[in-house]
């Protein structure tokens, strides 16, 4: 980091491990912060699809008059691509954004190790899973450290910065600098199931799930309550189409398993609304129907 | 909806509510706002005062707030009169039961004032906690009984819980629903469960935010900022336990977890702790968090 803390505007070379939905958004936020960004995915067809994705949004954002041509062009200069991890041996910062395994995750920060310096921070943009366990697979567990971003990552504000048993206080501090730096909001969570946006989320999603099969309301009547009694900004099951109900279901079986908490397991229904192709507004059918523009239905 | 109950919905003019609490207050200053005249019962004149004085302060912070016009708050307040004796409201085509939250109090003065009614009158209770279908025993037509669940404070919250008994007869859910469509609300119609939905969904929410601040998971302010900035709700669980008052909370939680035997709704030990300290919230000038200036208030 010393060499990094000397370049003007603090730029920083920053990986990013995985090209889909997560690794993309972050990504996006890295690069709008001035950062070099290195997306890499285990195939060229991945990361071109990735970068692509990125270029998209920069593209939108030049269209909708938020962002200059010209600084959408620099920002992409900063942009590149790689399916090999090799590449990522100057960066300073790694998030990982891999599919949600832990024995995956893990093992890449293992890889990582013998690639990267002694000084790089390594990030697990994890959900459900323990960072302390996905720290366990680096030699340098006192380098890693959960920086939860809520999707999607370029819109919403927030960030849990997780903190492993093994977290050092060198590596708490660089990343709330960084993150603070990307124009985030930084929550400090210990290492625990669900973190706190999901240790609250998930067992109210569903609570909903089951007091709609107790028939102590509809989906609408449930969401009408949420959203005039409550004033939350979407009704559960409109979130929850737009989730995902496979989505939803592999977070609350994560979170089931390390808590043993009854309210963390998915009811019944998840299980055949997915059996029935109803994974939301994705298939176009969940709690709602939705047209093929992913409208509302009635 | 059907049109006798439309026409029974218009033909509610006279409104009696019983009890001039915070929801009672809440209530009468509803159904005046929905251009009916009101009744409230009290139990005497110094109660009837305390009553109106609550009220008076709840309009005047709407006119400065600039929600209403002075005209409009004295209107409102004229719509108003307060009673001790229950003959007052014989003619009221809906009554509206506010007392304190316990099962004597509410089927005594409702088997007190029931029996005075007209035979279309409807009879509705505000419990938060209690069976709507027990107390719907304690009126000579249970048919004619439900629940209107109101959220404190009830003249800005938008929803009202129409609560079914098992003796509510639809018309009468029909008639109720319109009462709280007319007040500019929106009613949901539940079952009578404990808790209803809303405290159904929102108590073990409540509680499990206590659990994991007392469990180190993050500090007060970290637990309240996760809400509001990552899933969008206007306060986090701490503030809005602070609003609504750890003591009210925690009657809400026992309540619903002595009918459920329900782990969720199992008071977290600090919620008792909290309690048992004075720190009960807003109120108190203190809960979650320091509130010096309102407490002072």
């Amino acid at each position: 980091m010393s060499e990094g803390r000397g370049r003007a505007a603090a730029t920083r070379r920053v990986g990013v491990l995985g090209a889909g939905t997560m690794g993309v958004g972050i990504a996006v936020v890295m690069a709008r912060a001035g950062h070099e960004v290195l997306v890499r995915d285990i195939d060229d067809a991945r990361v071109s699809s990735g970068l692509e994705q990125i270029e998209r949004f920069f593209d939108r954002s030049v269209s909708i008059g938020k962002l200059e041509a010209d600084k959408r062009d620099s920002i992409l200069q900063r942009v590149g691509g790689t399916s090999q991890l090799e590449d990522l041996a100057a960066c300073e910062v790694v998030v990982e954004a891999v599919f949600e395994d832990v024995e995956l995750k893990a093992a890449t920060f293992g890889a990582l190790d013998s690639i990267c310096s002694t000084e790089t921070l390594f990030h697990t943009n994890t959900s459900t899973l323990s960072v302390t366990a996905i720290a366990a697979g680096s030699k340098h567990p006192e380098r890693v450290i959960g920086t939860h971003y809520c999707n999607p990552a370029p819109l919403m504000k927030l960030v849990e910065v997780v903190r492993g048993r093994r977290t050092s206080e060198e590596t708490y501090g660089a990343t709330v600098e960084l993150v603070e730096g990307l124009g985030k909001e930084i929550v400090t969570t210990a290492d625990t199931p669900g973190f706190l946006v999901n240790l609250f989320l998930v067992p109210f999603e569903n609570d909903c799930i089951r007091a709609l099969e107790a028939g102590l309301g509809s989906v609408e009547s449930i969401d009408t309550a949420v959203k005039l009694a409550l004033r939350y900004p979407l009704g559960t099951f409109e979130l929850l189409d737009v989730v995902g109900l496979d989505v939803h279901r592999a977070v609350s079986l994560s979170l089931y398993d390390q808590l043993k908490d009854p309210r963390f397991a998915p009811p019944p229904i998840v299980d055949r609304m997915i059996s029935a192709g109803q994974l939301g507004r994705k298939t176009g059918e969940g709690f709602y129907s939705y047209d093929t523009k992913g409208v509302m239905g009635t | 909806m059907s049109a006798v109950a439309q026409d029974a919905a218009a033909s509610v003019e006279r409104v009696g509510v019983l009890g001039f609490g915070t929801i009672g207050a809440g209530v009468a200053h509803v159904a005046a706002g929905a251009g009916c005249s009101v009744t409230v019962l009290g139990t005497d004149g110094s109660h009837l005062d305390a009553g109106f004085a609550r009220l008076d302060r709840f309009l005047a912070r709407g006119v400065s707030a600039g929600d209403t016009s002075d005209a409009e708050a004295s209107e409102l307040r004229g719509r108003i009169t307060g009673a001790t004796d229950p003959s007052a409201l014989a003619a009221a085509q809906l009554v509206i039961e506010a007392v304190s939250e316990e099962l004597d109090a509410k089927h005594a003065v409702l088997s007190r004032v029931t029996s005075l009614l007209g035979p279309d009158a409807l009879v509705a209770t505000t419990t938060s906690t209690l069976s709507v279908t027990s107390l719907a025993a304690a009126v000579p037509d249970p048919a004619r009984f439900g629940g209107l669940h109101f959220f404190d404070p009830a003249p800005l919250t938008r929803l009202v819980e129409v609560v079914a008994a098992e003796q509510s007869s639809p018309e009468t859910l029909e008639r109720l629903q319109a009462f709280v469509r007319r007040a500019g609300k929106t009613p949901v119609v539940v079952k009578d469960r404990p808790g209803f939905l809303v405290n159904r969904l929102l108590t073990p929410y409540l509680n499990q935010a206590v659990q994991a601040l007392d469990d180190g998971v993050a500090t007060a302010e970290d637990i309240d900022r996760s809400v509001r900035l990552g899933l969008g709700y206007p306060m986090g669980p701490l503030e809005l336990l602070d609003l609504i008052g750890l003591d009210v909370h925690l009657r809400t939680t026992t309540a619903v977890y002595e009918q459920l035997l329900a782990t969720p709704f199992t008071p977290p030990p600090m919620l008792e702790r909290l309690v048992a300290a004075g720190r009960t919230g807003r109120k108190a000038g203190s809960g979650f968090f320091e509130h010096r200036e309102e407490g002072q208030q």
